[in-house]
């Protein structure tokens, strides 16, 4: 082995390994125990290869293209969202073959064999279920493998392909990819030697991942397309990472097609509670990335386009004079419901106090009929997935309601989580379409989802079903209500009568635009935002004077003033309520009544 | 780690087994072994209390215990084994395993000079008891997250829940061959869940021969253990925030099998262990290993105030709380201490967790000790959110809408068992609540014929069915936390009280407190509220309290500690009691617009409410200041109700407590009355502090009474 050549990319195991070397040959007295479950450099390695050297961009995301041509043992980015957590694993991490220390820390399966060993040291990491972002928008998906990098795999693979062409992967990217006369030519013959060398155990695999369909449909019911991911995280604090982020990983993956054997063959005898959650995952299915880096990323991160503008003033109010101008325009020109939606989209929970979530806004849009429907939703949902990273729209009928499990439940057989339709990453907007709705019985699971939706509403909370408890989890979601009259399943923080004047030609904006739109509202959103004393005092007076007018104001609707205040001010790139937005939000909110007379 | 050092601790173990004596200077586990002898008892647990408690204790001998757990549990079954007394009581011998065993010593002469280890019986089939180590009694259990890879092979407690049970199955201990050659049976110890069978025979003469013996396995001379696994899941105040509860294996051997069912919260001791993988697994298992904990011992955690258990420093901290004067403003401010204000309402509230003993009468009439709230007020002053706070609080709480539960719901249901046909009974919420809390939300909503359900429940705390077939009687010893909606949906001024209140009298009498909470429109509390929502959102945290709430767990505990106590009336109040309940009838016969019920139901709620208030005090007699407390609290309900009606009568507050001391000071034929009587008498009318001293002050100024400079005493100035 040589020193630094190790190809971090192409080998990252072999660099952990050095690493690892390098520490257990440096001091004689070596007690691996005092490595148990913490990092002896390997990570700088690669936060050296990664960061300072430029190596990240050469890094291919995991996904289901790029899945065809990635080298088992290479090392991969993946984004994706925490579904499941599946606890810990024990496992050797570090055992003594002959007189020298190795070890297994990110691997499925040890280099050299391992027989039963008098000394060794049990270590353990955390599994985590990661699936693609629910309702990510195509803009935002980030897959560039450029082409060079491809060809160096290929190179790689073929001048090893004896023994490693024999990966299903590699098979199956070659049998797609048939118009390549190459590889083509030469992947009938891999598979009669694999035929050859491994009847027993390619028929096996077969016959395992046919059986295990049914189990893969069951636990994600995601786009088929996507692609979802075993991680095992290392050395990591317990609180780190927790259900619903959304993490960049940076490992070695690995998709062991030999694993599914032993999978297949575990003893019957065994299973009186069949409810290993792997056995649900087979590694023939769901690769597993043996995490080395990882970072929680926000929304910002999903900017594709690299030009990030400098935020002057001038330019964020120019900013947010067209955006607001594209939404009049596909409002049918109701300019105060334009502004409601720039509002409602600039909108993120802040804090939670108590049992109120401090920042959200949601908000109805009502009047809205069957024949107006069709006009306005398509085209405001078309600009909500063009400006937004994360959307969903999902249309309210009885039937829906009585049949579908919107929160995510726990499924005690397979010991997982399963997701359901409100298990969504921070900053989703959700559009409930409720025009459809007709009157009709709810049945009990009606009830419940009805429940939750307006615990959703209210508190921006979702109750995840664990049979024997329940257990709140915070959310942050833009709700967005579609109605012909108030909505009561839905009791939203803004309630406006939609008042379209007329159908206007939607221009289609540009691509500048909708760029500058998204670093819009992805970096808003997070502006600080403060109250001066005096401006204190005005609000103060202001909700004094308006509740003495109107006894039915409450705590609630000082609370959305407030909130709609610091959107205001944000909206123009200020960090300050000063009174003229405050002026304007009190304009809006008599806009708005003044709807309902 | 050597031998030597086992032989030796298994001396260690016999001395501690045969020398321990308990707290009577028993020899517990001697006595223990008798009755495993006498076969009345079929395992031993050994406390690692009573290690600790031992005089010779050896800390390092305790220390390998819990460290190496399961190699000790064999350490001490041998010293058992060697302890063993002779049965002094007969016992029949009928069980095939007591034949073959004592076939077996007959023979066992035979095979004495054979040392082959498969032929020596192994101890374990001999073995007619199990023998378990329990983890300390003391100290908090583990959650499942915080075990970790080094807690392997040791003994750990560990909390959670059950989630899922699998049947109860036939475990092999010991596998016992016979050898179709030599006639020698062949033992073959399991320790695995999967092992590999023996096809020859390994016997000495089998081996001379070379005969190769097939040999059969018996079944039924064979040793079984019976087996079962169980998951267990975190539970969920364990989760940490953004997390997902983790599961982990439990096996149960033995006698610990069918102890627990999906559902049941539980405590564990066991030993965690790794699964040791056979056949492919183990190839896989090169890397990962699975983990499964043995159990040892399991504790169910009950949830009722009576077994409600003190945990770690509760008990002194409780003392602690007791002796603090301020003890009852300080508990009823923590109950829901982010709703503002409503003192009196918390105060109330309080007295409910806390209630009163159920007094069941020689001739079987039943007092009970309940005492029910309705809170009434206006859409959106926080009414739900009191009750639920209430919910979480009680150990024992059920939460209902009126609107979504029928009489049935409430009461309880007869349903046909889909399978069986049978008519089967399902208790509904208010039998679910029994010896807890059940809060009704939306009471005025619910169907006329439904609220007739709980007029029993709120006296007779029964729930009666007479339904196809099935008469039978539930108890529902329930206290009633209802809230209400004036009838057209905000309180209307114009209207009287008893207009507003959308609910007939025969059910209003029966609650102790009836509380309107208005929204009153004054600026000051609409001040109040703008400062505070402006507060939230520049400091996104609720200002500070003034005061640090107790921890809910803290008040949990209190009150169940309070629950304990059964105060009585002591003679001398009895006649104190007796002129207020009559006042008050006097009272409401003078008024005009007769709008409160006083009946024998007020006498009883000012006891339960007297009593409720003295367990607070953790005090066995009833105090006069219970009493005038009581007093106060009622009148303060009622003045929620009725407060604009003393308006209307044109006496300020001033005057009022002027009059009330007069008419007080006239009827005991005094002229000096000291402040503490005038502060009581006042109190139970339910004016404040501040304002009788408003009052002294003025009047002194007119000369009517002259005030004591210190004490503050009144002497009337005779006119």
């Amino acid at each position: 082995m040589v020193g630094p050549a190790v190809d971090c990319l192409l080998n990252p195991l072999g660099a952990v390994r050095l690493s690892f070397e390098k520490v257990a040959s440096a001091s004689d007295g070596f007690d691996p125990a005092s490595l148990s479950n913490k990092d002896w450099g390997a990570k700088d390695v690669f936060q050296k290869f990664l960061f300072d050297e430029g190596g990240l961009s050469q890094v291919p995301f995991l996904d289901i293209e790029n899945q065809r041509w990635i080298r088992p043992n290479s090392l991969v980015r993946f984004r994706g969202m925490v579904q499941d957590m599946l606890g810990n694993e024990f496992y050797i991490g570090a055992f003594k073959d002959g007189s020298t220390w190795k070890t297994n820390k990110f691997a499925d399966v040890s280099s050299i064999d391992m027989g039963p060993r008098p000394e060794m040291q049990i270590w353990e990491r955390s599994l985590f279920y990661c699936v693609p972002v629910p309702g990510q928008n195509s803009w935002s998906v980030q897959s560039y493998p450029s082409s060079s990098l491809i060809h160096r795999y290929h190179a790689m693979s073929s001048s090893q392909h004896g023994e490693k062409r024999s990966r299903g992967s590699i098979v199956d990217d070659v049998e797609s990819n048939g118009s390549n006369s190459e590889l083509g030519g030469t992947s009938s013959c891999f598979k009669k030697q694999r035929e050859e060398d491994l009847p027993s155990q390619a028929l096996q695999a077969s016959h395992c991942s046919q059986g295990h369909d049914a189990d893969i449909s069951m636990v994600s019911n995601f786009n088929k397309k996507s692609l979802s991911c075993l991680v095992k995280i290392y050395d990591s604090m317990e609180s780190e990472l927790k259900l619903n982020d959304v993490v960049e990983f940076i490992g070695v993956f690995t998709f062991d097609p030999e694993l599914v054997v032993h999978k297949t063959n575990s003893d019957t005898l065994m299973d009186d509670l069949c409810e290993d959650p792997l056995a649900h995952l087979p590694p023939s299915k769901v690769p597993r990335l043996h995490c080395l880096i990882h970072r929680k990323l926000d929304i910002q991160d999903f900017l594709v386009g690299l030009h990030i503008p400098e935020p002057k003033p001038s330019l964020i109010r120019g900013i947010r004079e067209t955006l607001l101008r594209h939404l009049t325009s596909v409002l049918g020109n109701d300019g105060v419901a334009a502004q409601c939606i720039l509002l409602h989209l600039l909108s993120t929970v802040h804090a939670r106090v108590d049992s109120v979530a401090v920042g959200k806004l949601s908000l109805n849009l009502c009047g809205l009929s069957a024949e107006t429907v069709p006009i306005f939703i398509g085209h405001l949902n078309l600009v909500v997935q063009s400006i937004l990273p994360f959307s969903q729209c999902i249309p309210l009928t009885v039937e829906y309601l009585n049949t579908t499990t919107l929160a995510p439940r726990k499924d005690y057989q397979s010991n997982r989580l399963i997701t359901g339709p409100l298990q969504l990453v921070r900053g989703t907007h959700l559009t409930f379409d409720e025009t459809r709705l007709i009157s009709g019985t709810l049945n009990s699971v009606g009830v419940a989802n009805v429940r939750l939706l307006k615990n959703l509403m209210e508190c921006q909370q979702v109750e995840y079903e664990f049979d024997y408890y329940k257990m709140e989890m915070p959310a942050d979601v833009q709700l967005l209500i579609l109605s012909e009259g108030k909505s009561n399943i839905l009791p939203a923080d803004l309630l406006l009568p939609f008042r379209p004047v007329g159908i206007t030609s939607v221009t289609t904006p540009t691509e500048e635009d909708l760029h500058a739109w998204r670093w819009y509202l992805a970096s808003l959103r997070s502006y600080s935002h403060a109250i001066e004393p005096e401006m204190q005092k005005v609000i103060e007076d202001d909700m004094v004077a308006a509740r003495q007018g109107d006894r039915t104001l409450g705590a609630a609707d000082f609370s959305r003033w407030l909130t709609m205040g610091r959107l205001m001010s944000a909206s123009f790139g200020e960090a300050n309520l000063s009174l003229e937005h405050w002026q304007m939000v009190k304009e809006l909110e008599r806009l708005k009544n003044e709807r309902f007379k | 780690m050597k031998d030597h050092d086992y032989i030796a601790d298994k001396e260690l173990a016999k001395d501690f087994l045969s020398n321990f004596a308990d707290d009577h200077g028993e020899p517990k586990y001697l006595n223990l072994l008798q009755d495993v002898a006498n076969r009345k008892i079929k395992y031993v647990q050994i406390e690692l209390d009573d290690l600790v408690n031992y005089k010779d204790l050896d800390e390092g001998f305790l220390q390998r215990v819990t460290e190496n757990t399961r190699r000790y549990v064999g350490i001490f079954a041998g010293a058992m084994d060697e302890l063993m007394p002779e049965p002094t009581e007969a016992f029949p011998v009928e069980e095939d395993h007591d034949i073959l065993m004592t076939q077996r010593t007959e023979e066992g002469t035979d095979n004495a000079d054979n040392n082959d280890p498969f032929q020596r019986m192994p101890s374990e089939i001999k073995r007619f008891y199990e023998v378990y180590i329990k983890s300390f009694s003391k100290g908090a259990p583990f959650t499942i997250r915080e075990v970790k890879a080094s807690y392997i092979g040791q003994l750990v407690k560990i909390s959670g829940i059950v989630t899922r049970c699998s049947d109860v199955k036939p475990l092999m201990q010991v596998a016992v061959y016979t050898c179709e050659e030599c006639g020698f049976e062949i033992y073959q110890e399991v320790t695995a869940r999967v092992f590999m069978p023996l096809f020859e025979c390994p016997s000495q003469r089998c081996k001379n021969n070379k005969s190769k013996g097939n040999l059969i396995l018996q079944l039924r001379a064979s040793k079984f253990l019976k087996f079962q696994e169980v998951k267990i899941q975190e539970l969920a105040e364990h989760v940490p925030k953004g997390h997902i509860p983790r599961t982990m294996t439990i096996h149960f051997r033995g006698e610990l099998t069918r102890k627990v069912s999906p559902g049941d919260v539980v405590e564990l001791s066991g030993i965690f262990l790794p699964i040791p993988f056979t056949g492919f697994k183990a190839m896989r298992a090169g890397l990962v290993a699975d983990t499964y904990l043995e159990a040892m011992s399991v504790t169910h955690f009950k949830k009722k105030y009576e077994e409600y258990e003190l945990r770690g420093d509760e008990q002194e901290q409780i003392e602690r709380l007791a002796e603090d004067g301020d003890i009852y403003n300080k508990l009823a401010s923590s109950l829901a201490p982010e709703i503002f204000g409503h003192e009196d309402v918390k105060k109330a509230l309080l007295l409910l967790l806390v209630g009163a003993p159920h007094r069941k009468l020689k001739d079987g009439m039943q007092i009970r000790g309940d005492i029910h709230i309705c809170l009434m007020g206006d859409p959106g002053v926080a009414k739900s959110q009191l009750l639920k706070h209430i919910i979480s609080v009680a150990p024992r709480g059920v939460y209902t809408t009126g609107k979504g539960s029928s009489g049935v719901g409430l009461t309880a249901a007869v349903q046909k068992d889909p399978i069986t046909y049978e008519m089967v009974l399902e208790g509904g919420a208010l039998v679910l609540a029994d010896m807890g809390i059940c809060a009704i939300d939306e009471f005025d909503k619910m169907e006329e014929t439904d609220r007739t359900a709980i007029h029993e429940v709120m006296e007779q705390q029964t729930v009666s069915i007479a339904k196809a077939g099935i008469t039978t009687s539930l108890n529902a010893r329930t206290a009633v936390l209802a809230a209400a909606n004036p009838a057209w949906g905000r309180y209307d001024l114009r209207r009287t009280p008893a207009e507003n209140i959308n609910l007939p009298p025969a059910l209003l009498s029966r609650f102790d407190f009836l509380w309107l909470i208005l929204d009153k429109a004054d600026m000051d509390s609409d001040l109040e509220l703008a400062r505070h929502v402006v507060y939230v959102h520049q400091n996104f945290e609720s200002p500070a309290l003034g005061f640090t709430p107790l921890e809910p767990s803290i008040l949990r505990a209190y009150i169940s500690a309070a629950r304990r106590v059964c105060p009585s009336v002591p003679p001398e109040l009895v006649e104190y009691i007796a002129t207020a309940y009559s006042s008050i009838r006097q009272d409401e016969a003078k008024s005009n617009a007769p709008h409160s019920y006083t009946t024998v139901r007020t006498l009883l709620s000012i006891l339960r409410i007297s009593i409720a208030l003295a367990r607070l005090r953790f005090s066995e007699t009833v105090a006069q200041s219970d009493v005038d407390e009581a007093l106060r609290l009622m009148q303060m309900s009622k003045f929620s109700l009725y407060s604009d009606d003393r308006q209307k009568s044109g006496l300020d507050a001033i005057s009022d407590i002027y009059s009330i001391l007069r008419d007080e000071a006239a009827r005991t034929g005094r002229t000096d009355v000291s402040y503490a009587q005038a502060l009581n008498w006042i109190s139970r009318k339910g004016y404040s502090e501040a304002q009788l001293k408003e009052c002294l002050e003025e009047y002194a100024a007119l000369n009517v009474w002259q005030i004591h400079p210190n004490t503050f005493d009144i002497r009337f100035i005779d006119a």
